[in-house]
Formats: structure tokens, C-alpha cells, sequence
């Protein structure tokens, strides 16, 4: 029988979200070598009345675990937490469980992939509290430059990424950890600070003239004088 | 002072509780001004990710909610004390939920602090703060990384003084008053 992949969404966007670029990219890449692959959005399956109960079965269903995450405030959103906790607790009550491996992929505002570290080691300690078997983390900075793009789409600026998620694909598909080579590569930065702070400048005053908010960025509306 | 304190304790967590009564207590005796919010009694969505309470509403949030007064109250405190279970090294789901929806709090720009980049602040001066974890068992390594969760938090959101300390729940509630009262008097809100 082929081995199952699961891959869980973190993004608490309701379309699309870089967490799902890269996922999808992963998932498809272990399609290439016969595993299958399913998807869930933690955000929608949560919200469902029997979502927890889909999520576990799903769980409990896989050999290859992936979580793709945002980082919020220096670690997982409050989505993820949420479904952590019923994920562990429902494993710990259980007797006889599969020890899929699992990896987590988490990809920040900030250009510095480090940020990441931190979310990165609560993923550890959940698989190792919830018996899966840990494989490793990626980090990914300055994730709102793939903007929810599929990867593909995105050409010579994603490379290092696509480097690494190849690689990574290859490694967990013969059954090992997440290759230090693949780690280093998705830390590579996309653009250089300067350039990452400009677009930081703009994009915002560009984003909010849409809503004609540009002269209110600054406002401080709880402030007491 | 005023003082907001988070209570993350679910119902079945009475040594949480009985920490945030012992806070309540000593910060009052000390004429304090307290306002705690239950978060399991308080209705507060996640965050959408919509960054809209940069974009949209500057400085609110897009859902109208608990979650915008507690963002206010988060700004008018001199001091912010959170109560959470360690979760794998983090925050509990009940209080990663109320600390989500506090980024309406910090300014879309960018400045560089230590040589990274992070959000310059919205306002001209934030609340310190306390961020208090709670563990059945003594693991090391969870401690180790609640804690540096806490002083990453710190950098994020501008807090000029941080401090956090992990409870055990089989902690005797004689000491846990003396621990209460250090950690109360190193923010300055006890003498
Ligand atoms: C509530 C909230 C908190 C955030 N905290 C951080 C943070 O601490 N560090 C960081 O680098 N980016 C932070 N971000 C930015 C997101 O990690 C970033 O936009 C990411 O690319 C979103 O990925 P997604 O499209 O998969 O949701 C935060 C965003 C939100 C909405």
C-alpha cells in the first residue's frame, strides 16, 4: 500500500495563504513518488460540527505528517495551538497508535528565517508529547513575498525554496528526516533587507488606498492623552 | 498602576485560578487598579490574518468583538499580566487567541531592533509585562522555551519590561504568595 501524506494548513486565511503554496508544492512533489496526499485547512475543519473527529481519523489515517504554518507572534497561531491541544489529547487517551512521522514548515513576516525558531520548537515538543516521530522544521522568512502564489508560478525568486522542498520531498519519501542542506536553503533570504523595507514602506500605503486609509496608517485610536 | 491581568485557567484548572486570585489579591492590597478578563467566559474570535487593523481600520480590528477592548485595555495599562498553561512551550489556545488580537496594537512599519526587522510601535509607550505559565510536570525544555517565547513577544510588541516565571501545579500555595509578590515587586507594582 503507498504511504499517506497529510498536510495540515495553519493559515487562518480563508482562500489561499503562503502557508498553502508551500504545502501544496510538498505535497504534489511526494505525489511524484507514489505517496498520496491529502489536504486539510485547520480553520474550516475546526469550525465543522465533526471536524475534530475527521481530523483525528485523518491523523490516524497517515504515515507522513506536515504541518504548514504562518508564525504568530513568535509562534504557532491560535488555530494551531487550538487543534494541537485536541490532537494530543486524543492521542495520549489512545492505546494503540501509529507513529507517523511529522514535519512542520512555518513561514514568517520578517525576512529572518530564525524568527522561526521558536514556533519551530513547539512543533517539536507537540510531536514529541503526541507520538510522532519529529523530522524536522523549516523556516522560511519573509513569506509575504510569495503572497499565496502557487510556487510554480513564481520562478528564479523561489528557487532556494523549491531547492529545498525537493529535497526534502526525496528525503521523507526513503523514510528519513529533513535534510540539513534543505534546512539551510529554505533560510535563504529573497531579497535583500533594504529592498524587503521599501516594499515594507509602499506595500502598506498601497494596500490601504484601497480603503482610503493611507492618511490614517499612524492613528493611535486607544491612546489616552 | 493599572493592571490587566489575562486569565487563560479553564474550568477544570483550579491551580491557575487560585494563582490569578493570589495576584488579584496582592495587586489590590497595593491599590492597584484591576480589570481581569476570564478568557474562557469571553467571546473572542481568532485573528483572520486579514491585516486589516493596518490596511482598513488602522489601529482596530476588523472583528467587533471582545477582542478590540481588550486590545484598548492592553494599551491604557502600565502592566499586562497573562496566566497560561504551557502548551508544547507556548501559550495555552484560550490566551493564543487574545494575544493574536492585539497586533491592531503596533504599527504595518518597519524598524530594525538587535539587526532584525520588526514593526515600529503605534503608540508612545506600551504596558510591561508579566507572562505567567503553568505545568503539570517539571520539563526543562518547555520552560526554556515559554520563556524565550516571552522575551521574542517582548521584542514584537514593545514592552519595556518583561518577566516570566513558570508555575508547577504541585507548587505549595504558601510559597506561590512569596513568588507572586517578588514578581509583582520587580515590575514595580508592589512595595
Ligand atoms: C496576528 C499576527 C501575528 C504575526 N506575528 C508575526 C511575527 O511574530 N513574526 C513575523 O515575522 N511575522 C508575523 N506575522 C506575519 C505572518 O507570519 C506573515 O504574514 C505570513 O507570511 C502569513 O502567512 P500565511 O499567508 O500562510 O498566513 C503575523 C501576522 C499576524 C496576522
Amino acid at each position: 500500500m503507498n504511504k499517506r501524506a497529510l498536510l495540515l494548513i495553519g493559515s487562518p486565511k480563508p482562500a489561499s495563504s503562503t502557508s498553502e503554496a508551500v504545502g501544496d508544492y510538498l505535497l504534489d512533489k511526494l505525489r511524484q513518488y507514489d505517496i498520496e496526499g491529502e489536504k486539510i485547512k485547520l480553520i474550516q475543519i475546526l469550525k465543522q460540527e465533526d471536524g475534530i473527529n475527521e481530523l483525528i481519523s485523518a491523523i490516524n489515517n497517515c504515515d507522513i505528517l506536515i504541518l504548514s504554518s504562518p508564525l504568530y507572534l513568535d509562534s504557532a497561531p491560535a488555530i494551531v495551538t487550538k487543534a494541537m491541544e485536541l490532537i494530543s489529547n486524543d492521542r495520549i487517551a489512545r492505546e494503540h497508535i501509529k507513529r507517523p512521522i511529522m514535519l512542520a514548515i512555518c513561514n514568517s513576516g520578517f525576512p529572518e528565517a530564525h524568527q522561526n525558531h521558536t514556533a519551530l520548537s513547539i512543533y517539536r515538543h507537540f510531536a514529541n508529547a503526541s507520538s510522532f516521530e519529529w523530522a524536522g522544521g523549516l523556516a522560511l522568512g519573509g513569506g509575504g513575498s510569495i503572497d499565496s502564489r502557487p510556487i510554480n508560478s513564481l520562478g528564479g525568486m523561489v528557487r532556494n525554496v523549491v531547492k529545498s522542498l525537493d529535497l526534502t520531498a526525496s528525503a521523507i519519501a526513503d523514510g528519513k528526516h529533513i535534510p540539513e542542506e534543505a534546512i539551510k536553503l529554505m533560510a535563504k533570504p529573497f531579497v535583500p533587507h533594504w529592498l524587503y523595507f521599501i516594499f515594507g514602506q509602499f506595500g502598506w500605503r498601497i494596500q490601504a488606498k484601497k480603503y482610503g486609509a493611507q492618511k490614517n496608517l499612524n492613528d493611535r485610536p486607544y491612546e489616552v492623552n | 498602576m493599572q493592571v490587566l491581568l489575562l486569565n487563560g485557567s479553564s474550568k477544570d484548572d483550579a491551580f491557575s485560578q487560585q494563582l490569578c486570585d493570589i495576584f488579584v489579591n496582592e495587586l489590590e492590597k497595593h491599590d492597584n487598579k484591576v480589570e481581569v478578563i476570564e478568557l474562557c467566559d469571553t467571546r473572542i474570535e481568532s485573528c483572520l490574518g486579514c491585516f486589516g487593523c493596518w490596511v482598513k481600520t488602522p489601529g482596530i480590528c476588523v472583528i467587533n468583538d471582545a477582542g478590540r477592548d481588550l486590545a484598548k485595555s492592553v494599551v491604557q495599562s502600565d502592566l499586562v499580566i497573562s496566566v497560561s498553561l504551557v502548551t508544547f512551550g507556548g501559550y495555552s489556545y484560550e490566551v493564543k487567541k487574545a494575544l493574536d488580537r492585539l497586533i491592531p496594537i503596533i504599527s504595518p512599519f518597519f524598524k530594525k531592533i538587535n539587526g532584525e526587522v520588526h514593526h515600529k510601535p503605534r503608540y508612545k509607550r506600551y504596558p510591561k509585562v508579566i507572562s505567567i505559565g503553568t505545568l503539570t510536570e517539571n520539563k526543562q525544555e518547555l520552560i526554556d522555551t515559554f520563556q524565550y517565547l516571552v522575551k521574542r513577544n517582548a521584542i514584537n510588541m514593545h514592552s519595556p519590561v518583561y518577566l516570566s516565571r513558570v508555575f508547577l501545579n504541585n507548587e505549595a500555595a504558601q510559597g506561590l504568595g512569596q513568588e507572586v509578590f517578588e514578581v509583582l515587586k520587580e515590575a514595580g507594582a508592589v512595595k
